[in-house]
C-alpha cells in the first residue's frame, strides 16, 4: 500500500490485489524518520484506481467469444502486472488519531510521507489496547471482521443518550435486547417501552424455557396486568394526559383542574365520581362536553381502575427492578392515544420517583418513540430528564423521526445498514462522526452488523456483527403463510 | 512464368491463421535479446527515466511520389461492387512506444498483431506477439538491428547501411518487426487477403527493394494479395490532396493513378499501383496500393472481395482497424511494462524535470500540451 493523496482529514491510499482492505478496516500510516509519528485511518470506502488508458482496455478486451477471440504470446507476462494494475484500488480512510511515540492525539497536524511511510493494516484488538477502552463492566456486543471479541463498556452507557438505528430486520432490536440483558446483569434497572412485544419472552430462552433473567423481566401490559386508579396520580399527569394525549382545550383544562382538586380534597379520586363531577360541574356546556369526551377516551382505554386491587403500584414495581431488572411494557395491541396515555402516565411517575431519590437512575429503551412520545418529550428526555438519571436508548427504523438536536447529543449511535439516500442523510447528522464515514460504511453493512460511533468506542468507529442471543427474541409478527399451513 | 489467377477455394487448412506462428525463432530470440538488452540497464544504472508524453510509431512513414503536373498522369474512377464469394483476410499490425530514457539509452517496446477473419464465420481471431521491451543503447543497438534485419529481411548478408541513430531505431526496429510478420503471414497463407498497415513502397534500409518484390512474389505465388493501407496519406495532384478528388464519385469506387515514375529516386520504388478508395459512405477515403505485378482486374476483384468478406467502416477493414486496435499501447501498458522493469529489474522510474514547465510556465506545454 502506497500513500497517494490527502485532503483534509481524509487520505487516498493505493492498494494492490494483493492487500486486502474493505470498509471499516483500521490501517496504520507510520512514518519512522522525523519523530515515529503514526497516523490512525479507516477505510471508508475502497475504489478502482484510475489508472490511465483503463477504459482502452476494457473496450478493447469485453469482446465475447463469438465475434473475436484470440491469443496472447507474451512470454515476459507483461499481462500479469498489467491485469495487477487494473485491480489496482483507491481506499479512501478518513484519519481518526496520530499516534506519537505511542501516545494518541485526535490532531493530525502533520503530513507523512509518501515516500518513507509504510501503510499496515491495525487490527481491531490493538486499536482497542491503543485506545484503552475500560473495561470494568464489559458488554460483549460480538466480533469484529478479524473475528475478535469487541467489548464496550456499560459504564459508557451510564447517563448517555443512545441511538439504535437501521433499516427493518438489520438486528436493531437484537442488540438493543443485548443491551438490555447485559445492563440488568450489571444490576441497572431497565424500562423498555415495548412497541411491538419483542421484550415481552427476554425472560425465555431460545427453547422456551426460562433463562437466567426470567426473575428479573416484568412485564407490564397495559389494561391487563398494568392498570391505574387516579388516585395514584398527580394532577400535573393527569392535565399531561389530557392536554397533550387527548388535546384537551386550556379552557377545560382548568375547569378539569378545579374538578380534580374538588375530588382530591373530598378523598374520592375514581373513575364513577369524576364522571358523575363532570357531570354536575357548573360550567359551560361545551366544556362538559369536551370533559367528558375525554373522560370516556380513559374509561376506554382500560388502563384506569376504581378497583384498588387491580391498580399495579408502579413504585413498588420500579423497587423489584432497582437493583437490576427490566420493567417491560408492553404496547403492543394499544391503540396510538392509550399508548401515548400509558407513556405520559409512566414517564411523570419515574420522574417524580426519580426527583425524590426513590430511585437512582433508570435506562429506558424506547423503540420507535415517535409512536407514542409528545413533540416536546424528546428535548425533555434528552435535557432535563437526563439530569434527573433517565438515560435514554432510542430504537428506530425511520432516522427521520428523531430531530436533528437529538442526533447531535447522541453520545453513542448504534449504526445498522441503510440504502435509502433519505435515512443516510438523517443519521448523518450525528456529531460523533463526520457524514461521508456514516454514508458509505452503513450503506454496505451486512444484517446483524453494526456501525458503532461514539463513547463507548472512543469515537473510533468499529463495525461488529452482533452476537447472537439465547433468548426469544423474535417479535412476533403475524405470518398469513404460516398459520394456514 | 506468367502466374496464372486462380481464386478458387482452396482447403482452409493451409490457410493462416492457425493458433500460433510457425517460426517461433524471431520470438525466443526476441526475448533472448530483450531481456540482455535489460540487464544492461542494472549494469549501468537502475533508474529509467520517463518521457512527457509516450511516442508512439506505428511503422513506415509514407514515402509520397510528388505528381508535379505530369502531362502523362491519368485518373481513372472505377466502381465497385462486393464480391461474396469466401476468401479469408488478415491484417498486420505493429506498434512500438518509448517508455522511457536512461543515462545510456532509451527503452521501448514494441508489440505486433494478427487479425484474421476465417472463412464462413462471422467472427474474428487475433494473435498478440509480445509487448517485447528493449533497452537500446550505442552499444548493442548494432547488434539489436542486426538481429531484426536478419530474420525480419530474411538476410544473412551483412548490412551495407550503417546501424541508424538511437532516434530512429524505434522506426527501423517496428518496420522490421512487421516485414517478418507479413513475411510469416505470406509464407503461410493460401488464396488470402492480406492487409497492410502502409505503403508498397521499396528501397529503404529496412525495406530493401528485392526483399520487398520477394515478399510481394511469395504472397503472389501463394495465391494471396497483398493490399496495403495508409491512414494517412500525403498524395498530392499539383498541390490539391488526391483523397479530395474522390469526393465527387459516388462510393463505393477506387481513384486509379497511372502514368506516374515507379522509381522517383534511384533507390525508392513503388512496387504497388496506388488508388484513393473510397468504399463505403462517409468522410475517409485512403491511399490503397496493390501489388503492381498483379493485373488490374485481379487487383479490383481482390478490392471488390475484400468488401464482400470483411465489415467496413468508413472505408476502412475491420480486420486492419481490430490489428492496430490490438497492437497499439494504452498508458497502463506502458505502466505495467515499467512495473515488470522495476520487480524483475530493480529498474526505477523517475520522471525528469519539464525543462519547457520550468522555463516557461504555464506556457511550457509543448506541442501536445495546447
Amino acid at each position: 500500500m502506497r500513500l497517494y493523496k490527502k485532503e483534509g482529514n481524509t487520505v487516498q491510499i493505493l492498494s494492490f490485489p494483493t492487500e486486502n482492505a474493505e470498509k471499516g478496516d483500521y490501517l496504520l500510516i507510520e512514518d519512522t524518520k522525523p519523530n515515529n509519528k503514526a497516523l490512525i485511518t479507516q477505510v471508508i470506502d475502497v475504489q478502482f484506481a484510475n489508472v490511465p488508458g483503463i477504459l482502452e482496455e476494457l473496450l478493447r478486451d469485453s469482446t465475447n467469444g463469438d465475434s473475436l477471440n484470440g491469443q496472447d504470446f507474451d512470454p515476459l507476462e507483461v499481462s500479469s502486472h498489467l491485469t495487477y494494475i487494473q485491480d489496482a484500488r483507491l481506499l479512501v480512510c478518513k484519519i481518526r488519531a496520530s499516534l506519537e511515540n505511542g501516545k494518541l492525539s485526535p490532531t493530525s497536524a502533520w503530513l507523512p510521507s509518501r515516500s518513507h511511510s509504510t501503510i499496515k493494516p491495525l487490527p481491531t484488538t490493538a486499536l482497542l489496547k491503543l485506545i484503552k477502552i475500560n473495561h470494568s463492566l464489559p458488554v460483549q456486543l460480538g466480533e469484529t471482521k478479524d473475528e475478535s471479541p469487541l467489548n464496550i463498556d456499560a459504564t459508557a452507557l451510564d447517563g448517555k443518550l443512545n441511538i439504535v438505528t437501521g433499516k427493518k430486520e438489520t438486528g436493531k432490536s437484537h442488540l438493543s435486547k443485548l443491551l438490555v440483558l447485559s445492563l440488568l446483569g450489571y444490576g441497572a434497572p431497565v424500562v423498555v417501552l415495548d412497541l411491538n412485544g419483542e421484550y415481552a419472552h427476554l425472560g425465555y430462552g431460545a427453547d422456551g424455557k426460562k433463562n437466567e433473567y426470567s426473575s428479573r423481566v416484568n412485564v407490564l401490559t397495559p389494561s391487563e396486568n398494568f392498570r391505574v386508579a387516579l388516585a395514584q396520580m398527580k394532577l400535573r399527569v393527569v392535565l399531561n394526559i389530557l392536554i397533550h394525549a387527548l388535546n384537551l382545550p386550556g379552557t377545560s383544562a382548568r375547569e378539569f383542574r378545579r374538578i380534580w382538586q374538588f375530588l382530591d380534597e373530598r378523598a374520592t379520586l375514581t373513575l364513577h365520581e369524576l364522571g358523575e363531577a363532570i357531570r354536575n360541574w357548573r360550567c359551560n356546556q361545551h366544556v362538559r362536553d369536551a370533559l367528558f369526551s375525554r373522560y370516556y377516551a380513559l374509561v376506554n382505554s382500560g388502563f384506569f381502575t376504581d378497583n384498588p386491587s387491580d391498580a399495579v403500584n408502579l413504585e413498588d414495581c420500579f423497587q423489584r427492578v432497582r437493583s437490576g431488572g427490566a420493567l417491560v411494557v408492553n404496547l403492543r395491541d394499544t391503540s396510538l392515544v392509550d399508548r401515548q396515555i400509558v407513556v405520559e402516565y409512566l414517564l411523570g411517575k419515574l420522574v417524580d420517583l426519580l426527583t425524590q431519590h426513590k430511585l437512582r437512575a433508570v435506562f429506558l429503551f424506547a423503540e420507535e418513540a415517535h409512536l407514542y412520545l409528545r413533540e416536546t418529550y424528546w428535548d425533555d428526555i434528552v435535557t432535563r430528564m437526563r439530569h434527573f438519571g433517565v438515560f435514554t436508548t432510542f430504537v428506530t427504523n425511520q432516522p427521520d423521526t428523531i430531530r436533528e438536536n437529538i442526533y447531535r447529543q447522541a453520545d453513542n449511535v448504534f449504526l445498522f445498514n441503510f440504502t435509502n439516500e433519505h435515512d443516510l442523510e438523517a443519521v448523518s447528522r450525528a456529531a460523533k462522526v463526520d457524514a461521508e464515514t456514516v454514508k458509505s460504511i452503513a450503506r454496505d453493512l451486512p444484517a446483524h452488523h453494526c456501525l458503532l460511533l461514539g463513547t463507548a468506542v472512543k469515537d473510533f468507529p468499529i463495525v461488529v456483527r452482533v452476537k447472537a442471543l439465547n433468548v426469544q427474541t423474535m417479535g412476533q409478527t403475524r405470518l398469513f403463510f404460516t398459520e394456514k399451513n | 512464368m506468367i502466374q496464372q489467377t486462380q481464386y478458387t477455394p482452396t482447403t482452409s487448412k493451409y490457410n493462416f491463421p492457425q493458433s500460433t506462428l510457425e517460426d517461433t525463432t524471431l520470438p525466443t530470440r526476441f526475448i533472448e535479446l530483450s531481456l540482455r538488452s535489460i540487464k544492461t540497464i542494472q549494469n549501468n544504472e537502475a533508474a529509467l527515466y520517463q518521457p512527457y508524453e509516450a511516442m508512439t510509431d506505428e511503422t513506415t512513414e509514407e514515402v509520397t511520389p510528388i505528381f508535379q503536373g505530369q502531362t502523362k498522369l491519368r485518373l481513372n474512377t472505377i466502381p465497385l461492387k462486393p464480391s461474396h464469394q469466401e476468401t479469408p483476410v488478415v491484417a498486420i499490425d505493429v506498434s512500438s512506444i518509448k517508455i522511457g530514457e536512461t543515462s545510456a539509452g532509451i527503452l521501448l517496446a514494441i508489440r505486433g498483431a494478427i487479425v484474421s477473419k476465417k472463412q464462413r464465420q462471422s467472427h474474428y481471431h487475433y494473435l498478440r506477439i509480445g509487448p517485447f521491451p528493449f533497452h537500446i543503447t550505442e552499444q548493442n543497438k548494432k547488434e539489436i538491428y542486426q538481429l531484426f534485419r536478419q530474420y525480419s529481411l530474411d538476410t544473412l548478408a551483412p548490412n551495407t547501411t550503417s546501424t541508424p541513430s538511437l532516434i530512429h531505431m524505434q522506426t527501423r526496429i517496428t518496420t522490421l518487426l512487421e516485414r517478418w510478420l507479413q513475411t510469416g503471414v505470406a509464407t503461410q497463407s493460401q488464396n488470402t487477403l492480406i492487409l497492410w498497415d502502409g505503403s508498397l513502397t521499396a528501397g529503404t534500409s529496412d525495406s530493401p527493394t528485392h526483399i520487398m518484390m520477394q515478399l510481394l512474389e511469395t504472397a503472389r505465388n501463394r495465391l494471396n494479395t497483398v493490399l496495403a493501407f495508409s491512414k494517412i496519406t500525403r498524395l498530392r495532384l499539383s498541390g490539391q490532396r488526391l483523397t479530395d478528388l474522390i469526393e465527387t464519385s459516388k462510393p463505393p469506387c477506387l481513384l486509379q493513378i497511372e502514368g506516374y515514375p515507379t522509381a522517383p529516386t534511384n533507390t525508392i520504388h513503388f512496387l504497388g499501383n496506388i488508388h484513393v478508395a473510397k468504399l463505403t459512405q462517409g468522410n475517409c477515403s485512403f491511399r490503397l496500393d496493390t501489388d503492381r505485378q498483379l493485373p488490374t482486374e485481379q487487383a479490383v476483384e481482390a478490392i471488390q472481395r475484400l468488401m464482400g468478406n470483411d465489415q467496413l467502416s468508413e472505408s476502412y477493414p475491420e480486420t486492419l482497424r481490430l490489428a492496430h486496435i490490438y497492437s497499439t499501447f494504452t498508458a497502463n501498458e506502458v505502466i505495467a511494462i515499467q512495473r515488470l522493469l522495476a520487480q524483475t529489474h530493480g529498474i526505477k522510474t523517475v520522471t525528469r524535470p519539464n525543462i519547457r514547465r520550468l522555463l516557461f510556465g504555464p506556457y511550457g506545454k509543448g506541442p501536445d500540451g495546447a
